[in-house]
């Protein structure tokens, strides 16, 4: 029942926001937005909510969507970053915008429950949408090449899932008889050894795209650097974790087997990515390309997580999704504010804007801290955990990501410094207004709990992913 | 907990009110809570540390856990806290000249107008180093460490519109995060291995444990870089000095007397782990004394009245790793106590000088200044005749100590760099201190404006000047107090002070005296002048520290700028010209779409969207 209001709320509202006035546009996301997040937090209170609905039975496909601990803080992350987004929007981008905001948080929503592969694949594609008009319709001078470098990259990759979709059901039928898209029961699939990398490969180049992950980063700077700040931050900080969720649901279970075999390999891509993005980040000039490549590198830290196939490093995966999407969205928000101030994104040489706005340097500096991955903040329990899982079999692989977290700081604290602090060489800007302040610091509060309780996010995150891990250890892979 | 956890919070405390509330209380409130929280903290340490004392002598320990950090992989991992003989002399030097530190800053930060943030920012560095020492397990301890290493940063820069202070701030983070990182690879290898982070369930596995596997090695390098980043140690040196930039009560708490040892504190607590590496023991004994020479030799030609300072206290934490090293861990700790005592009142003293000249720190621009401040001077002059080794000064036994277990424990080379770092120790000092308050005024005008510094700053200087003179006398105490934590666990078997040879102590004590007279002769008799042989050389290279900073540049920072450039500008354009590449193949393909290609973008959108809902009623009217 509750996972009917979960959707319905976000989708309902989406169509409600379109009817009012634009007047009242931005109010009505508001208050939906605010009732989602109330709804998750009956979620997580209340007993763990399961739908499964019959929805082609002649194919086997279910409306089947659950909240285990993988999926459940991403529901959450996905609620909170809605709402902040929508605070963080101007009221006269107008109704349409508030409605295309709120579908891509039902969409969102959908894609992170969904536990049938073809109703996830449906997600997957519904995601698409709603960030296709937001890019064109409300961005930058170049926000329709943004966007239509976003849907097609993400459009490539999908096809080739959907081959792999179909594949993987039609192998199902082949073993069993009949068909079913479950995805906990396709994890004994007997499949071909000629056929194995490709279907692998299909699955493994849509959720690269979708992260992104290096080099399939191709659509991100573009639409990272035109979407306006609210959208960027929720592309940037939940859409983003959809790309990488999907190694976890779908992959792990179905093609265990597989990412032990290619474990090395898979380790060796991410870990040129995650020092791609920090030496990117660091030679940047623009603000909100620093940040963009720098949560590329994150991705690809969350990605060596995964692939360290140990618990730890999968625990710390999940986690750091979620604290990520909380810190890369609020720093992209932050990011915003300065450039609606300053009027652009370079950073040339120095600006020194703490002097007359002290309390936006403070914010802009705990975000930064908390990306960089301070001890004590959330993003060094998830990097902790994942150098734990890495340091079991892949010492070097977890040497390579110490040495970026040095990285990470020289180009957080680069970018900090270089529009807060030194002379001020800019006219003065405005401070913080009471308004931005009032949700930047429930955020900062979140933050800070999460960083310094992680046991409240992994104790519950545990029974399914140990599951996944235990599975591959039993499918021959290590643990 | 014996009120551990509200030591602990208490300046959180302090930290967060001071924060919500600056803008609303007058100015000078935020210095006066501070010190108020501080002064609680230690009385709060002191009980603390006599309870501690009341446990029968194998069972001081007092540890507690607050909640669950995470679990979920493994076994959990718990904010332990941990509190025994060893956490308890950092305990109180923390909190004891921690308050000096503070009321004095009330008055040296009297005029600025952000002292708000000043000491919100010292009152959160508190927090933050005793969460650090009060740890009851690795990660709790890097937390600590981490949040030690922003503190630092933030009053590195406190004044941000210096873009000197600002890059200094960065240095010091970035070197910091490596050894943080370094830290956080080493406990993980040591949960891997043992499934715990905590003192007591390591240590009483390391009992057991065979020496010298290349495990226990990396293991204890690891751990080491860590220390290093922290306490400065070469090649990672580099940030301390520049950290001058901050506010002088600054350097004196955190840059001399209490984070830099943190690195002391984190070996001298992992010595069942040094046990199994002995040759990493070595190479901390060998780094410890190379940087106490090289940072001694670093001081000579110095012109900053705190750059002198920032050298000798690499040069101190030198000899401290040395001690670690060889296993004298009792005499590691108390020369941590004592250099606490007069290196702060060396720093606070100087700090009095340049407030009384209005900001100059120039020894060019000093001299003669014993005449208008003699509570400053008499301090001072305690403080230098104490890191001199001059008996019966503090630093004289604690030197003495780590120098005669060198000796004792058969590293003669060792042993004769130790010494020879004595003789120059004492020389930089006595140049220090004879060209800042002896000879004549170089700069007339700054001497006339020249005054004491009001009694909220002299007294603290003087306590610690006091310190500094009886410092040595608690050699004995300390002994005995530490005993029971290195009696605990096998590895510290001659943790305990031993005295050194009688000739070594005249050597040493000779050396020191000699140096005086040449610092003597030389800027009091013969005048010559601070910047004196800055043009020569040896000058040139010992005042850029031997070059170390150039070769950070050009080993890491340079490579990484060139490989990040050419990533932007050649490989990262590839990738983006690939996807507009194949976009246009698909719209080549595209093209014999053309009566539906209506060029509109949201068209497409929209035409996906209508696809999709094709494609999902087919399904369903198949059903």
């Amino acid at each position: 029942m509750l996972w009917i209001f979960l959707l319905g709320i976000p989708l309902v509202g989406a169509f409600v926001t379109l009817a009012v006035s634009n007047g009242v546009a931005k109010v009505t996301a508001e208050v939906i937005a605010g009732i989602e997040v109330l709804a998750f937090i009956a979620f997580l209170v209340g007993p763990r909510a399961t739908l499964d609905l019959s929805w082609i039975p002649a194919w086997g496909i279910r409306f089947h969507l659950t909240a285990d601990g993988l999926a459940l803080f991403l529901l959450g992350l996905t609620a909170v970053m809605s709402l902040v987004a929508i605070f963080a929007s101007k009221a006269d981008y107008g109704r349409t915008y508030f409605f295309w905001v709120l579908f891509l948080e039902f969409a969102s929503m959908g894609l992170f429950g969904a536990v049938d592969l073809f109703l996830f694949y449906v997600f997957w594609e519904l995601v698409l949408i709603p960030v296709f008009f937001l890019l064109t319709g409300w961005s930058g001078a170049r926000g329709r090449l943004a966007a239509l470098k976003w849907l097609i990259m993400n459009l490539f990759g999908s096809l080739f899932m959907l081959i792999g979709v179909v594949a993987v059901a039609v192998i199902y039928q082949q073993n069993t008889g009949h068909f079913s898209f479950e995805i906990a029961s396709l994890t004994h699939l007997a499949i071909s050894p000629a056929a194995q990398p490709w279907i692998f490969g299909s699955f493994a180049l849509a959720f690269a795209i979708k992260a992104p992950l290096w080099p399939f980063h191709g659509w991100m700077p573009d639409a990272y650097g035109e979407a306006p700040p609210p959208i960027t931050s929720l592309v940037a900080g939940v859409l983003s974790k959809a790309g990488v969720f999907g190694f976890l649901r779908v992959m792990l279970p179905i093609f265990a087997p597989e990412l032990a075999r290619y474990q090395t390999g898979l380790l060796i891509w991410v870990a040129v990515g995650l020092v791609y993005g920090a030496f990117m980040a660091v030679r940047q000039r623009d603000m909100k390309m620093v940040t963009a490549y720098a949560s590329l590198s994150h991705l690809s830290m969350i990605a060596l997580g995964i692939f360290s196939l140990t618990a730890a490093g999968i625990v710390g995966a999940t986690f750091l999704m979620v604290a990520h999407g909380l810190m890369v969205g609020g720093l992209f928000l932050i990011l915003g504010v300065v450039e609606e101030r300053i009027g652009h994104r370079e950073f040339n040489g120095v600006m020194g804007l703490n002097q007359g706005a002290p309390r936006l340097a403070t914010y802009f500096l705990f975000f930064a801290l908390a990306a960089l991955g301070l001890p004590g903040l959330p993003g060094f329990a998830g990097e902790y955990m994942i150098i734990q899982g890495l340091v079991a079999h892949e010492v070097v692989f977890a040497g390579i990501a110490g040495f970026v977290l040095v990285v990470a700081a020289w180009y957080m604290l680069r970018l900090f410094q270089g529009i807060m602090q030194g002379r001020p060489n800019a006219p003065a800007v405005a401070d913080l207004s009471r308004g931005q302040v009032a949700w930047l610091v429930p955020m900062a509060l979140l933050i800070v709990v999460i960083g310094v309780w992680p046991a409240g996010i992994t104790s519950q995150a545990v029974p399914s992913l140990f599951h996944a891990v235990h599975f591959v250890a039993d499918r021959g892979g290590k643990n | 907990m014996q009120g551990l956890t509200e030591i602990l919070l208490l300046p959180l405390f302090g930290a967060v009110t001071i924060g919500a509330f600056k803008s609303l209380a007058p100015k000078r409130y935020a210095g006066i809570w501070a010190s108020v929280l501080l002064v609680a903290s230690f009385v709060l340490a002191v009980l603390a540390d006599v309870h501690l004392a009341e446990l029968a002598a194998g069972h001081r320990v007092i540890s507690g856990t607050l909640f669950n950090w995470a679990t979920g992989f493994g076994p959990k991992i718990a904010w332990n806290i941990y509190l025994d003989p060893l956490s308890g002399i950092w305990l109180l030097v923390i909190t004891g000249v921690g308050a000096l530190i503070h009321i004095y800053s009330n008055g040296y930060m009297h005029d600025d107008p952000d002292r708000g943030r000043f000491f919100g920012y010292l009152n959160f560095f508190i927090f933050s180093m005793l969460l650090l020492v009060l740890a009851g397990n690795l990660l709790v301890l890097l937390i600590g460490w981490g949040l030690v290493g922003l503190a630092s940063y933030l009053l590195i820069g406190f004044w941000y519109q210096r873009p000197s202070a600002v890059q200094a701030a960065k240095k010091a983070f970035v070197m910091n995060t490596i050894g943080d990182v370094a830290i956080l690879i080493g406990l993980a290898l040591l949960y891997f291995r043992f499934h715990t982070v905590t003192y007591a369930g390591l240590f009483s596995t390391f009992a057991h444990a065979t020496p010298n596997t290349a495990y226990f090695e990396w293991t204890a390098v690891l751990l080491f870089i860590g220390a290093m980043a922290k306490s400065a140690q070469f090649p990672l040196n580099g940030w301390l000095v520049d950290a001058m930039e901050g506010p002088t009560p600054v350097s004196a708490l955190i840059h001399a007397a209490t984070m830099v040892t943190a690195g002391v504190y984190l070996m001298a607590r992992l010595y069942p782990l040094l046990r199994l590496a002995p040759d990493v023991a070595y190479a901390i004994a060998a780094i410890g004394a190379f940087t106490a020479i090289y940072a001694a030799s670093s001081a000579f030609f110095q012109q900053d009245i705190k750059k002198v300072l920032a050298y000798s206290t690499l040069s101190q934490l030198g000899y401290m790793f040395l001690a670690l090293g060889v296993g004298a861990y009792t005499a590691g700790v108390f020369h941590f106590m004592t250099h606490a005592f007069f290196k702060a009142c060396l720093f606070l003293a100087a700090g009095s000088v340049i407030h009384a000249l209005g900001g100059e720190q120039d020894l060019n621009q000093m001299g003669g200044l014993y005449k208008k401040m003699p509570w400053t001077t008499a301090s001072f002059l305690a403080a230098t005749l104490a890191i001199s080794g001059i008996p019966p000064f503090a630093g004289f036994y604690s030197k003495e100590a780590i120098l005669g277990q060198v000796f004792n424990s058969g590293h003669g080379l060792l042993w004769i760099v130790g010494v020879i770092t004595a003789g120059m120790t004492s020389f930089y000092m006595f140049r220090l201190f004879l060209l800042t308050f002896f000879g004549a005024p170089r700069n007339k005008k700054l001497y006339d404006h020249a005054h004491e510094a009001p009694a909220v700053m002299t007294v603290p200087v003087v306590i610690l000047g006091i310190l500094a003179v009886i410092g040595g006398f608690f050699g004995s105490w300390l002994n005995g107090w530490l005993a029971p934590v290195f009696r605990m666990y096998p590895g510290a078997s001659h943790a305990a002070l031993e005295a050194g040879p009688v000739f070594g102590t005249v050597i040493t004590v000779g050396l020191a005296v000699l140096a005086f007279f040449i610092a003597y002769w030389l800027y009091v008799l013969k005048r010559t002048a601070a910047k004196a042989g800055i043009s020569t050389w040896p000058g040139k290279w010992m005042l850029a520290a031997y070059g170390v900073d150039t070769g950070w540049r050009n080993v890491a920072i340079l490579p990484i700028q060139v490989v990040g450039t050419w990533f932007r500008d050649r490989i990262d354009q590839g990738i983006l010209a690939a996807v507009v590449g194949v976009a246009n193949g698909i719209w080549l393909w595209a093209e014999d779409l053309r009566p539906v290609q209506s060029g509109y973008v949201r068209r497409y959108g929209l035409s996906i969207m209508v696809g999709l809902g094709v494609i999902l009623a087919y399904c369903l009217t198949r059903v």
